[in-house]
């Protein structure tokens, strides 16, 4: 049974649109315009157990939006979701004990108190028992190098060595599934690839399943089999990334081309597995452009880095 | 009601473990600490000296006297000191939460979210209110003579969780219309000061308004009638037989708008 | 000058976006007004005068203190502090303008904001629910303004050297509030000075907390006449010019230690 299957999911966001100049402002105080933007447009996802996906696309394309629906933070304005055999907003309490969350722009951990004490609490929340709690904290300690870490406030830490830490943090409870939202962003080299390892080590070791969203293609690369392409809310490919890979251009190269509209190259529908890719028509081109008139005067994906 | 009462009782260690962290961090800044004490202690000094300067002036308030209104702002910073102390974090709710997006991180763990909101920051030196109104009402009672009876003991922890029950519904409605908003401040530091409506006798408010503060937005049950019930004013007194329930009825809707909220929460643009 | 303009103007846009704030705060202050008419119509029960105001004299002198409470009132304490310590003060330092002054326009722009869609409207609002008396001389009204401008200047250039020193005893949240405590107890925002007994009257009186509020409010209700209301504006003036002196004395200190730590 797949671990997560999206059917027609949507979010639609309602944002506020202000008028300009003074006497703009006064009458935004009475009546206000909204425009209503779909962030996620009707996908359809389906994720193995075991698998690697890597979840990519320009800024505001709705990858954020997405995890955060398959998380349980946001409830969908359309669509069947089902993960880990949970609708997660619904049994929100008894789902995200099965998942581990990392947001790479926002701290899950307590800002104040030392790491370790981050950690215990957070054994307590999700009732770990000790004699686990401990092994499954060596292990992590040992794999991330987390040693001296552990007794300094998190306030302290650095962007690195606070991303180590969250990354443990998300998996203290032993989750079958595990959502990284950029998970590497602003890290060093040495960093990131330590972060890899771990990640890979952890999928071959528990058959962790994994979904992250990156800007940076090297990840894809050394982690993910699978890409799935997102753009102003739509997948545009869904796929092994070895299909969309043409000969002697760089991975960097061909993700810029689909963003940039190119329908993606060659037998790129025929992905190992079998998977499907949705209904690409003329490329990106067709799509975003003003070739495609929203119903009901909406607009789509308006873009840029929220 | 008693299933909900069950299930706090299972995350009882584990609120317990969040005050002494709570503690801990706290005191990881001891300036913030006393001087959060010595503010609270000059404001409730504030409101003191206000009565005492009114009663300079007319012997009495609506029949009201000096030691009895003094008697019921000491017994009213009781619960106020315990809701202030728990639900601090209810302040800056629309900022902290909803407009930078740290309910996000509240709704990835296996907690309910309004526990979790409670217990990640707490103002337990504001418990001190606590002493300063059981002091306040001991200075009056023995200047008023009251008698106390031995069954007080126990109607007294009730009427005080009664009168929490009440501020923590009122404000956790308020602090979920939040999510209907995209204003930054939140409606909470602007109503704060409402809880200015529980502490005087509620008969020198007119008919209309002495209406809203029992029936409507129910704050007199929160210090006033329990007062009266020791103060043995016999007719405003009987009304606090009702704290408990309306204190139940008040939470149970402000969890409720709470709820109906959450599925709103639409996250920061990332 | 063009450019604290500017940023009285931003701030004052900045403020039209809060609009439940906005919709809630005129209702609330007529809430808190209530909470003390009630209390001291309980007070009167009939008398005549007490503290040098009538019956009348005192319902219009709380609801205009608070309603000009809404136009002097800010968060430059508590602004400034966090910018201190959080450090985007220093990019305040390369910025061409003097930082004080950026910071007194932008909250001059939110006060008259309040003024204009909060304050006025506000006192309307109570005149409708309570009897609020208008002042029928022309000159008071006037007075009235400058005073309540002069208000606004002591509490900001106090609320900046609360702000300063929050800041060089490292710690906010408990002095700003009991800042915030002694100003509307002392400013008589509540309790108008009048009714504190004889020998409790002096320390408020040599205080410059009745410039905020208790002058104000007595020029519009009529309390004062002639020379009074001269010397109620000259007592304003003179605490401006020695707050002032002391928030740039302090403001180069920060400036100093500023450097010092190495921003
Ligand atoms: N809370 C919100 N309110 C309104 N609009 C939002 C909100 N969150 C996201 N959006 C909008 O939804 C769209 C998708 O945003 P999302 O954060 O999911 O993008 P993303 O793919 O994660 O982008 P990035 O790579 O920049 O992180 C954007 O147009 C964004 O402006
Ligand atoms: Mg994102």
């Amino acid at each position: 049974m797949a671990i997560i299957e999206a059917r027609q999911l949507t979010k639609e966001f309602r944002k506020f649109k202000s008028r300009p100049g003074l006497a703009g402002a006064f009458r935004d105080l009475f009546t206000r315009r909204y425009e209503t933007v779909r962030a996620v447009d009707a996908i359809d996802l389906t994720v193995e157990p075991g698998e690697v996906v890597g979840y990519i696309g320009p800024n505001g394309a709705g990858k954020s939006t997405t995890i955060k629906m398959l998380t349980g933070i946001l409830v969908p304005t359309a669509g069947h979701l089902l993960v880990n055999g949970c609708v997660p907003h619904r049994e929100r309490e008894r789902f995200v004990r099965t998942i581990g969350v990392v947001f790479g722009q926002r701290s899950q951990l307590w800002w104040d108190i030392a790491v370790r004490e981050s950690f215990r609490l957070l054994q307590r929340i999700y009732g770990v028992p000790d004699a686990e709690y401990r092994r499954r904290l060596d292990e992590l300690a040992g794999v991330l190098e987390l040693g001296d870490l552990l007794d300094v406030p998190v306030r302290k830490l650095s962007l690195g060595q606070r991303m180590r830490c969250e990354l443990a943090a998300a998996l203290l409870h032993g989750p079958s599934l595990l959502f990284l939202d950029e998970p590497t962003i602003g890290l060093d080299v040495v960093v990131k690839l330590r972060i890899r390892d771990f990640l890979r080590e952890i999928n071959a070791r528990h058959g962790t399943t994994i979904l992250l969203t990156t800007h940076d293609l090297a990840d894809i690369e050394a982690l993910c089999p699978r890409v799935v392409i997102l753009d102003r809310g739509r997948i545009l490919y869904d796929g092994a990334l070895d299909a969309i890979r043409r000969d002697g251009q760089g991975l960097e190269e061909v993700v810029r081309a689909i963003y940039q509209g190119e329908a993606v190259g060659g037998g790129a529908g025929a992905g190992p597995g079998g998977r499907r890719v949705p209904e690409l028509g003329g490329g990106r081109a067709a799509e975003g452009g003003s070739a495609v008139e929203p119903e009901g005067g909406r607009q789509y994906g308006a873009g840029g880095a929220g | 009601m008693a299933l909900r009462g069950l299930e706090m009782a299972r995350y009882l260690p584990l609120i317990a473990r969040f005050v002494a962290q709570n503690l801990k961090s706290r005191l990881a800044y001891p300036a913030d600490f006393w001087t959060g004490l010595a503010s609270d202690l000059v404001h409730q000094a504030a409101n003191l000296v206000f009565i005492l300067v009114v009663f300079q002036h007319a012997p009495s308030l609506h029949g009201w006297r000096r030691e009895e209104v003094v008697f019921i702002y000491g017994y009213f910073l009781v619960p106020f000191a315990v809701f202030h102390a728990t639900a601090a974090n209810l302040w800056d709710f629309a900022d902290r939460y909803v407009v930078r997006g740290e309910f996000d991180r509240v709704l990835t763990r296996p907690l309910p979210s309004l526990l979790q909101v409670f217990l990640e920051t707490m103002e337990l030196e504001s418990l001190l209110g606590a002493v300063t109104g059981v002091a306040a009402m001991a200075w009056a009672g023995r200047a008023l003579g009251l008698d106390w009876r031995l069954a007080d003991l126990a109607i007294f922890p009730v009427l005080v969780a009664g009168g929490v029950a009440i501020y923590y519904g009122i404000f956790i409605a308020l602090a979920a219309v939040a999510f209907w908003t995209d204003s930054r401040t939140g409606l909470i530091p602007l109503l704060w000061n409402l809880n200015a409506y529980g502490r005087y006798p509620v008969d020198i408010y007119s008919r209309r308004l002495r209406f809203v503060f029992t029936w409507v937005l129910p704050l007199a049950f929160v210090g006033f009638f329990p007062a009266a019930y020791f103060l043995r004013r016999g007719a405003w007194g009987w009304y606090a037989a009702l704290t408990p329930a309306v204190g139940a009825l008040v939470l149970a809707f402000g969890v409720a708008v709470w709820s109906a909220g959450v599925r709103r929460y639409r996250g920061a643009g990332s | 000058m063009a450019a604290y303009l500017e940023m009285m103007r931003i701030r004052f846009l900045a403020m039209l976006a809060y609009r439940v704030n906005y919709y809630s705060g005129v209702v609330i202050y007529v809430v808190y007004i209530g909470s003390y008419y009630f209390i001291w119509q309980a007070v009167y029960a009939g008398r005549a005068a007490l503290g040098g105001l009538t019956a009348a004299q005192m319902t219009t002198y709380l609801a205009v203190a608070w309603m000009s409470r809404a136009f002097w009132f800010n968060n430059l304490d508590r602004e400034i502090s966090n910018e201190i310590r959080d450090g985007t003060v220093a990019v305040q330092f390369i910025r061409p303008y003097n930082y004080l002054v950026a910071k007194l326009a932008g909250a001059l722009g939110e006060g008259l904001f309040r003024l204009a869609f909060f304050a006025a409207p506000g006192l309307a609002a109570a005149a409708l629910v309570f009897p609020v008396r208008f002042p029928s001389d022309a000159r008071l009204w006037v007075v009235f303004a400058a005073a309540t401008l002069l208000a606004f200047a002591v509490n900001s250039l106090f609320n900046v050297i609360a702000g300063l020193v929050a800041f060089f005893t490292l710690n906010n949240t408990g002095i700003l509030h009991t800042k915030r405590v002694l100003v509307d107890l002392f400013s008589g925002l509540f309790l108008p000075l009048g009714f504190y007994p004889a020998w409790a009257q002096d320390a408020p009186r040599w205080l410059p907390f009745q410039a905020i509020s208790y002058l104000p409010s007595l020029v519009f209700t009529g309390a004062l006449r002639g020379p009074e209301l001269w010397r109620a504006l000259a007592v304003q003036a003179f605490w401006i010019a020695v707050l002032a002196v002391a928030a740039a004395w302090l403001w180069r200190r920060a400036g100093r230690r500023l450097v010092v730590q190495g921003g």
